[in-house]
This record gives structure tokens, sequence and C-alpha cells, in this order.
């Protein structure tokens, strides 16, 4: 479990160095695209071939690397090394909160903000209550901090998860303000699980994976769902106090 | 020659040992499968509630601890059932694979590799007790993370660990190897008793031409029947001692009217499916009544449908409409309903009047209405005081465009309203394919099925043609659970008699939508204005 947790938890840096080499590279030569099978949650375990992780049993997700780094727009940017400045950008997908008010995601929940997101959905029994759950107990120690950080849960079935669905299920868990519900169209839902590096063919395959992002610097991290609540809180503060 | 003869005799010792064991275990076996045929015990089905839901019967609380930290939460958030599934066989997610709860899988008398690469030996009770409690296996090893340690009383752990060894193994009421189940509630009232012999004829024949093809997975269909009370808590007490009496797996074709809410409610306290009961008000709310599925659309959806097609109709859409409804719950709904579907439509503020059927003055009420100018008018009462409101606007020469629901009154309204006056139908004949025809008349024609009542007659026939279809997907492996899953997957699954059907895990109503028709009041007939329109 530590393993996973220390994988997992890997943090992202700014990927600007890798990004200009790139760039200079790519105008000599163009970017060969090598196609790479790369563990979600154990960003070590890399094959040329598809198949499960070895230490998790997930199924392996393509990456082709490298990739040539885009402008952000209004969007987020982030890059973990090992995997050659692959960029997210966060689309301001027009989406529907738990209360079925319609929001911008990006203008609406995450610009300016430190944000923690997960990715569930309402039909999903097996790891979304611990998930959840897990949620729960990160709202109330940053609410006990004085944190300002925002914890958002994207619906990774919209075609099922209506906001009715969310607020029943938001209400199960007692997940306080601050803490919003995300479906909406599944276009543009599938637009931001893109964004995100999370989307998949089967939504049972989803990942148990947390974003931890402070939009001020562009700084995002990824952690496992079902770490310990205490160290997503810290990570979130690490999030929170980056410069 | 000594040794060898001991040795020989060691042989036989042991091959007639092996053989005796294996008496012993099929023995064993036999008596389970024994039991499966049977109910489960009082204890065991405390424990399935336990394993189902998360709760306990003896009302004490169950909680869940999760995680290193031990985050707390309510047993019914995270039940057995959530992660191991129904049948115990466990719901992989996310690299997440719950072990197999089956008691043939714990107590494997040889060692075993759980996913993860966990070694244990076979659990015994107090080995559950410990894992269920402490989150450790047999051999000592923590269990994963995700599976939380629950504490509960020793009555309910005991209740649990029995239901344990029947997992996988115990069938809903009402089905066996060889047999469903299928109840039916009839209305008792006499002024229906035709219609409810007619579609009582056609699913009694409809379940006989199943099973004379050998039944679904070779089980046979097996019809039984209730009767509704004076009364919508007499109906509901009815069919729940109805349902536990006979032990019915299904039920299909009740006669509901009157008791909508209470008998929809109790399939939901039952988790008992119900196909296409006859009612006119769907009960489709939220939360969602998982178990009760509907053919067509009621008067709620019917109105929604209404209010799409005068958006359209009307040049001038924010207008905005007037609603007049009875002062009765229905009428109350039926408002409501237009209301909401005015603001999603985009036609503009609706303007309400309101009447009790006992004060009903269509005069007084027509010169009110005529003050405001409107054209379009949503009438949610009955066809009578519908004609009565028409006649008096007639009086004062004022005819805006009327939407209301289908009455054969008014085809005596006046001639002003000519193709004024709109209703909608939750079915046409134009649904009828040339096959479904085909086969309706000749399944009439084999089993002599009576000649009145057709329109009831034909949503029997749909409803139990949709049944058959769910039990068919939901295969030979039968739950409710699992039939239920099998009529959400339905999608545009033609009857042949009525709109296609579509299911989902948020949809009970089959065909979402209706028709809308006029009248041509010269040649006093309908006329078809519109296309099939669908609800949002």
């Amino acid at each position: 479990m530590s393993i996973l947790l220390l994988a997992g938890f890997l943090c992202i840096a700014t990927p600007a160095p890798q990004a200009n080499i790139t760039t200079v590279l790519g105008q000599t030569k163009a970017p060969r695209k090598i196609s790479r099978y790369v563990c979600p949650m154990h960003p070590k375990v890399v094959s040329t071939k598809p198949g499960r992780c070895p230490k998790c049993g997930m199924r392996l997700r393509l990456v082709e690397a490298p990739v040539k780094p885009s402008a952000p727009e209004t969007s987020a940017m982030s890059a973990r090394p090992e995997e050659n400045s692959v960029v997210l950008k966060i689309p301001n997908a027009q989406v529907y909160d738990q209360d079925g008010r319609r929001i911008s995601f990006y203008n609406d929940l995450i610009k300016g903000r430190v944000v923690a997101i997960n990715f569930i959905f309402t039909t999903c029994t097996t790891i979304c209550p611990p998930m959840t759950a897990t949620f729960r107990r990160v709202q109330q120690e940053l609410g006990a901090r004085g944190s300002e950080a925002r914890l958002i849960s994207v619906s990774v079935d919209p075609a099922t998860d209506t906001p009715e669905r969310l607020r029943d299920f938001a209400a199960k868990f007692k997940a306080g303000p601050g803490w919003t519900f995300v479906t909406g169209d599944k276009i543009e839902i599938d637009s931001l699980l893109q964004a995100f590096g999370v989307a998949v063919a089967d939504k049972n395959d989803h990942t148990p994976m947390i974003l931890i992002g402070n939009d001020r610097d562009g700084f995002w991290s990824r952690a496992y769902g079902l770490s310990a609540p205490s160290t997503l809180v810290s990570a979130i503060e690490a999030a929170t106090a980056h410069r | 020659m000594l040794r060898p003869n001991l040795t020989s005799s060691l042989h036989l010792c042991i091959i007639s040992l092996a053989i005796f064991a294996g008496l012993i275990v099929s023995g064993d076996r036999f008596s389970t499968r024994v039991a499966a045929q049977g109910g489960l015990s009082d204890q065991q089905k405390r424990g399935k509630q336990i394993y189902v839901r998360g709760t306990s019967s003896s009302g004490k609380e169950i909680l869940a601890y999760v995680g290193e930290s031990s985050l707390e939460v309510p047993g019914s958030a995270m039940p057995c059932a959530n992660c191991h599934a129904l049948d115990g066989l466990g719901k992989p997610e996310g690299g997440v694979n719950p072990s197999n709860l089956t008691w043939e899988a714990l107590t494997k008398p040889y060692k075993v590799t759980e996913s993860g690469g966990r070694e244990r030996g076979p659990y015994s009770e107090r080995a559950l007790d410990l894992a269920i409690a402490r989150g450790l296996d047999p051999a000592g090893h923590k269990l994963l993370n995700v599976m939380p340690r629950y504490q509960m009383s020793p009555q309910d752990m005991s209740d649990l660990v029995a239901y344990l060894k029947r997992l996988g193994n115990d069938r809903d009421p009402g089905l066996t190897e060889n047999s469903i189940n299928i109840g039916m509630v009839l209305p008792s009232n006499a002024e229906l008793s035709g219609l409810g012999q007619a579609v009582k004829a056609v699913m009694t024949a409809y379940c006989a031409e199943v099973n004379s093809h050998g039944g679904i997975y070779n089980r046979k269909l097996n019809l039984k029947f209730a009767q509704t009370g004076d009364t919508p808590a007499a109906t509901a007490a009815n069919v729940k001692r109805f349902v536990q009496d006979d032990q019915i797996f299904v039920m299909t074709g009740v006669f509901s009217a009157g008791a909508d809410r209470e008998v929809a409610a109790l399939m939901n306290e039952l988790e008992l499916p119900s196909v296409g009961p006859f009612t006119l008000f769907p009960q489709v709310g939220h939360p969602l009544n998982r178990e009760v599925f509907y053919l067509l659309s009621g008067m709620n959806e019917q109105a929604r449908a209404l209010v799409n097609f005068a958006v359209n109709h009307n040049a001038d859409k924010k207008d905005g409409a007037l609603v007049i409804y009875p002062e009765t719950n229905t009428g109350k709904d039926l408002r409501q309903a237009v209301r909401d579907q005015c603001v999603s439509s985009g036609c503009g503020p609706t303007e309400e009047f309101s009447y009790s059927n006992a004060t009903f003055d269509a005069a007084a009420l027509a010169a009110n209405l005529k003050q405001t100018g409107k054209k379009a008018v949503f009438f949610l009462g009955s066809g009578k005081e519908e004609l009565a409101l028409l006649a008096e606007a007639d009086r004062l020469h004022w005819s805006p465009e009327v939407y209301g629901f289908a009455g054969s009154e008014l085809l005596g309204a006046p001639s002003s309203f000519n193709q004024r006056v709109f209703m909608s139908f939750p079915t046409s004949p134009v649904d009828q394919t040339a096959e479904g025809i085909a086969e309706f008349r000749a399944f009439n024609g084999k089993y002599q099925l009576p000649s009145d009542h057709l329109a009831a007659q034909v949503s029997a026939f749909a409803s139990a043609k949709i049944l058959v279809e769910g039990l068919k997907k939901a295969g030979k492996d039968l739950s409710r659970e699992k039939l239920i899953q099998a009529l959400e997957g339905l999608y545009e699954y033609p009857t042949g008699l009525t709109p296609p059907v579509t299911y989902g895990p948020n949809r009970r109503i089959g065909a979402m939508g209706a028709y809308i028709v006029s009248i041509d009041l010269e040649k006093k007939q309908y006329v078809p204005v519109s296309g099939w329109i669908k609800i949002n």
C-alpha cells in the first residue's frame, strides 16, 4: 500500500524547460510519436504493449510521447517530467452541479483556486463510496484548518447521473458547501475526462485518482483516491503553498 | 510377500476412505442444493438485510470504518453487496477486486491466493468474524484497505455469517428451477370486471403460449391473480398478502387505479418488479421507483407533450399559457407538469385559474378567461367540463386554441372550435406494424380472446411481451435484480402494437411521449396533427 501511495503521489512539476527543449527539437526534427503503455497509478510501470499493471491490476493506458505542448489559453497547465511534458488543458465545459445549476467548469470551479478533483459515478459501488467518504473527511479537516480549497467530484457516467442523483449521493456522504458534484452532456463531460487523462471506455475501469491543483500557479499533482485523508490534506496544503 | 500385502491393504484403506469422504461431501452438497429450493430461515433473512442494505432488523447501529484512518460511515453507505455483489462474486472496479464470498470459495480446504497475492487458508465462522470486524484473513494478513471494518452486535454478526453460508445459493421468492410465479391484480369493481377478464384472458393465453414452447430457460410461467380492494389501503394490503402467500416473483398488468401511489410504493418496499401496470398516473418522480416499469405515458407526461406541441404550434411563443385546473390532487399535479414544461420549453410564464368540481360555473369562468386575451388555453379537467366551457366561450365569441385530454364528448363542441381543440393520446394506430397486427390477430384467434376492450388487450399483450423479453435477457441465472437490469437495458424494443419501448437507469416509462390530435367538428372525426412528440 505504501508503494501505491508513494507512486501515486508523485508530484508534477511545471513543464517550462522541457517544453522549450521539445519545441527546439521539433524545429529540426518532427517529434516522433512513440506509443507507451503506462499504469495510471504507477508511472514507473511502462510497457510497449497493452496489458495490466503487475502491481495493482489496472489496465495500462496508452501514452503517446513526446507530445508537442500547446500554449495554455484559459487553462491550467501541467506535466510530469517522466512523461515528457504532457500538457493538461482544462476546458471551460458547460456542465451542471448537483443542484441542477448550469456552470462553466473552468471559470466557476477552477479559475484562481486550489482544488481537489475526484471522479465518481453514483452506481459505482466498490470504490466510489470509500473515495467519497475520504473526500468528506478531507473536507472536514480542510475546514478545521481554514483552508479555502474546494472539492470537485466529476461523474464519469453523465448519462445516468442526473443532478438529482448526484444530490442524493452528496447527501448520503454529507458533503458540505464548497464541494461541487458535476455532471452534464456526455460530450462536455468527455472533454473534461480527456483533459484530465481519466477517460476510459468502460466506466467500471475508471481510476481511483485525485487531481490536486493550484490554478494560480498552474501546479498540479496526482494522488491515489484511496489514500489516507491526512495524506490528501497535506498534498492540498502543499498545492496551496506552492509558488 | 508380507510387505506388498500390507501396502495394498493400506491402498485399499485409503481408497475406501476417499470414497467415504466423497460420499460425505456429495451428501453435503446434496443437502445444500435441497435447501436452496426452500426459502431462507429467519436468521438468514436478517443476515441478508445486513448483507444487502447494511442495516440491522433489530434497529441496532451498524458502522463501517474505512482505511487506515478509520473513517466512520454508516453501514448503509457501504453494505457488503456494494462490492461483493448480490451473488457474492464481487464487482471489480478501478483495480479493486473484491473477494468471492460464496461459502464454497470461503471454505476451500486448501490454501487460496486472493488477488494481490495474499495467501490464506479456509475461513471458519470465527475467522469470518475477524475478517468482518478487524479486517484480517485466516492467515492473519490485513485485508485490502477498501474493505471496511464493521462494528455490529454479536447477534447481527452471527445472522450475517448464517446468510453468507447461503450466499449465491438463495433464490428470490417465486422462482424455482422450473417455474416463475407471475402475479396480476384485477379490478374487483363490477364496472371494470369485463376489462379485467379481457386482460386476464390475454395474459393467461400469452403465458400458455410461452409455456407451450418450453417456457423460459425451461421454467414455466405460472400466473396467479389477486383483486383490488375498496380503498387504496385495502388494495395495498391485498396485494401484499397475495405476494407473500403466493410467492410472487414479478407482477404484470396490475390494476392500481386510485391506489397508484400505494401499490407502486409497495412494489418498491418489497423490491418486486412490476411490468406494465394499468394506470393513468405512473409514479415516476424522484427518487426513482426502480421496480415499476410503465408501458405508456400517463396524464402528466401527456400534459407535457401538449405543452411541447403548443409551443411549436403557436407563432407567439412567449405569449404564455393560460392553465385551468380542478382543485383536486390530480388537477394540481397536472398544473405542476404544465408549469414545469412551460419553463423548460420556454413558452413564458403561465397564468392559472382553478375551480372546484362542485361549484364549476362555466359561464363565469369563460368570462374571466376571455379578459386575459390569451390565445392558448390548457384545460386540465374532464371532457364534460371542457365541453361546457367551450359552449360558454362560443357564446362570448371567444375561440382560443384549447389543449386538453381525450374525451369523446368533445366531438360535440361548437363549430367555432373547429380544429382548435387539441388532445393527446399516448399511442396511435400508426404505431401498429403489419407484423404486430398479424401476430396479435393470430394470437387472438388461436386463444379465442374476448372481442371487447381491445385497447386494454393490446396493452396487456405488449406488457407481456416486454416482461418475457426481460426474463429472456436476464438469463438462466435469474433474479429480480437481474430482471430489473435487463429491462433497463431495453432500447427501442418493438412491441409491434405500441411506440417502441425504451427504459434506462432513470427512465421507467417505455413510450415516453404522446401524439396530438385535433377534431374536425364538421366531419366529427379526429385529425392527427403531430408525429410522436418525445418528452425530455
